[in-house]
């Protein structure tokens, strides 16, 4: 899960994939902006084939709380 | 699709919805120069010509989109898009530097009204210039159906990074994304999972009542279309311009007022975009008679990805950004419910606005060209030099120029000046719709409404309407 997010992420952001780490918040880390953070969240409902509830999925503010939160929702 | 063009077998690609809005507007303008954007990017350094001239070469080379040129098949009416193979080309150059600053202004201004001829060549022309006050840059006029405001930075900032490697030795900056990749993304969204969840939710917004039209110059200018079409019961409007005549006024706020908007979204985690059409509405409501209803139609510009950022070409899409606020809301609640609407509507922004327009007038049974909306929005939050970092110690000034016409019949746009980075609202108009007095008492007013909100966050809009 936490490699696919990556692989989402270096869509979005000019970053190398071993510069992404769990702790690597979205917006002061990676350099996203808001817009860009809905965007990729919406990709990645996409890529999962889950149903994000953005209210939820924006309070996840790094890529290990977002892989989390998607993980529970494959579970689901 | 392969098309023989002119004896030249071309690989070609329908469209996109993008700028589909653009062909919409020369549809129905009489003049072609309408969807000019006309910029220059100037360094207050000495120049290099030949230098410069290279740094651009190799920035077309790079910008498929720079080399997008639209055919229109003779047989069918169909349009269609290829990409032109790199040719050098020499970029002539002006030498202005002896001139009154408003002299050059006024030629760059002239030779944005001169029109591309859309189906039949480039769509693009740069000139080297240098200015008064030893400001030296290019000039570029483009066609919108080729870029929009987002890839006039991102070429900027390429030309920019490669003419400071060839003469600094900075870093050579990494490849464009391909334009080409984009719009095939853009036609895969069709039929999509994407495409169907933004579906339902347009159509949702159409399960709403009937929008009510508010206008700049208030109520009255409902009740004359009202009038005109003899239906006393009619939401909409219809703002239009016989020759599309237009005209932009600039006003700059100081960068101590600037840095009150910043820190007061900063502090209520809003976006700078929500603060200032919160102003907006709440000036729009005021003048149509305390109106709780109130449509801005807002511009997205679709580039939350690295190749969409990169890519260049036109990706602007713009849907009705509507609330429905009772007066006793307060102004942070209002900023907020802005800033879930907005986000909402970014989210299925891909959606083609065409199409959405159509159906809204189908939905409601409004005339062709009406809407429910007087004003159009977009804010810009990046500037040339908050993308190259090192021009922050170089004297840097962007500029834009006016066609001196405009598809919109008010348009403002609030972007951060390159320097000091205070904000600079560019109210473009038509000026069978607004005189300039008019929009000075719009602009003076929402200035008003905007920082008694922002000292007043926990007042009504009701307050703020009695208060300003």
């Amino acid at each position: 899960m936490f490699d696919k997010v990556k692989e989402i992420i270096c869509e979005y952001v000019e970053v190398e994939p071993d510069e992404i780490t769990e702790e690597s918040r979205f917006i002061e880390d990676l350099g996203f902006n808001s817009y860009d953070v809905m965007c990729m969240m919406g990709d990645a409902e996409d890529n999962f084939d889950v149903e994000i509830d953005q209210e939820e999925a924006v309070k996840c503010k790094t890529v290990g709380e977002f892989a989390k939160y998607l993980g529970g929702l494959a579970d689901e | 699709m392969l098309k023989n063009i002119g004896g030249i077998t071309r690989e070609c690609y329908p469209l996109t919805p993008a700028q589909l809005v653009h062909i919409y507007t020369l549809k129905y303008s009489p003049t072609q120069e309408i969807v000019n954007i006309g910029t220059g990017q100037y360094l207050q350094t000495k120049l290099n010509v030949a230098a410069l001239r290279e740094a651009l070469n190799r920035a077309v080379e790079r910008c498929e989109s720079m080399r997008m040129r639209i055919w229109k098949d003779p047989q069918t009416g169909e349009m269609w898009q290829y990409i032109e193979p790199y040719q050098n080309e020499f970029f002539e150059y002006y030498d202005f530097s002896e001139w009154q600053e408003d002299k050059v202004t006024e030629v760059l201004t002239k030779w944005t009204s001169q029109p591309f001829d859309t189906f039949g060549g480039k769509l693009s022309r740069i000139v080297i210039v240098s200015l008064p006050n030893g400001y030296n840059g290019y000039y570029f006029n483009v066609h919108h159906a080729c870029m929009d405001s987002g890839s006039v930075i991102a070429f900027a900032k390429d030309v920019m990074e490669i003419y400071s490697s060839l003469l600094y030795g900075m870093p050579y900056p990494k490849p464009m994304t391909s334009y080409i990749d984009s719009i095939k993304k853009d036609f895969e969204y069709e039929g999509s999972r994407k495409q169907k969840r933004d579906e339902e939710f347009w159509h949702k917004q159409l399960e709403l009542p009937e929008p009510i039209y508010t206008d700049y110059r208030g109520k009255k200018k409902l009740l004359e279309f009202r009038e005109q079409s003899g239906n006393p019961e009619q939401r909409w409007g219809m703002l239009t311009s016989s020759n599309g005549d237009g005209a932009t006024i600039t006003y700059e706020l100081d960068v101590d007022s600037t840095n009150k908007i910043l820190d007061f979204a900063h502090e209520h985690d809003l976006p700078v975009s929500a603060v200032i059409l919160h102003a907006i509405r709440t000036v729009l409501s005021k003048f149509n008679d305390n109106e709780t209803d109130v449509t801005i139609r807002d511009f997205v510009s679709r580039r939350s990805t690295v190749l969409n950022k990169k890519c260049g070409g036109v990706r602007m899409h713009c849907f009705p950004l509507r609330t429905i606020m009772p007066l006793d809301t307060t102004v942070l609640d209002s900023m907020n419910i802005i800033k879930k609407a907005q986000e909402e509507l970014f989210i299925h922004a891909d959606y083609s606005t065409l199409k959405y327009m159509a159906e809204t007038r189908e939905r409601y049974g409004a005339a062709p060209g009406s809407s429910y909306h007087s004003m159009n929005f977009t804010y810009q939050p990046a500037t040339l030099n908050s993308v190259v970092p090192y021009l922050k110690d170089i004297g840097f000034k962007s500029r834009w120029y006016s066609s001196g016409k405009q598809p919109q019949p008010m348009y403002i746009t609030a972007m951060h000046r390159p320097g000091d980075g205070g904000l600079n609202f560019f109210f473009g108009y038509q000026k069978d719709c607004a005189t300039p007095e008019e929009i000075e008492f719009l602009y003076y007013f929402t200035g008003r409404v905007l920082f008694r909100s922002i000292e007043n966050p926990d007042k009504t809009i009701k307050d703020i309407i009695d208060m300003t």
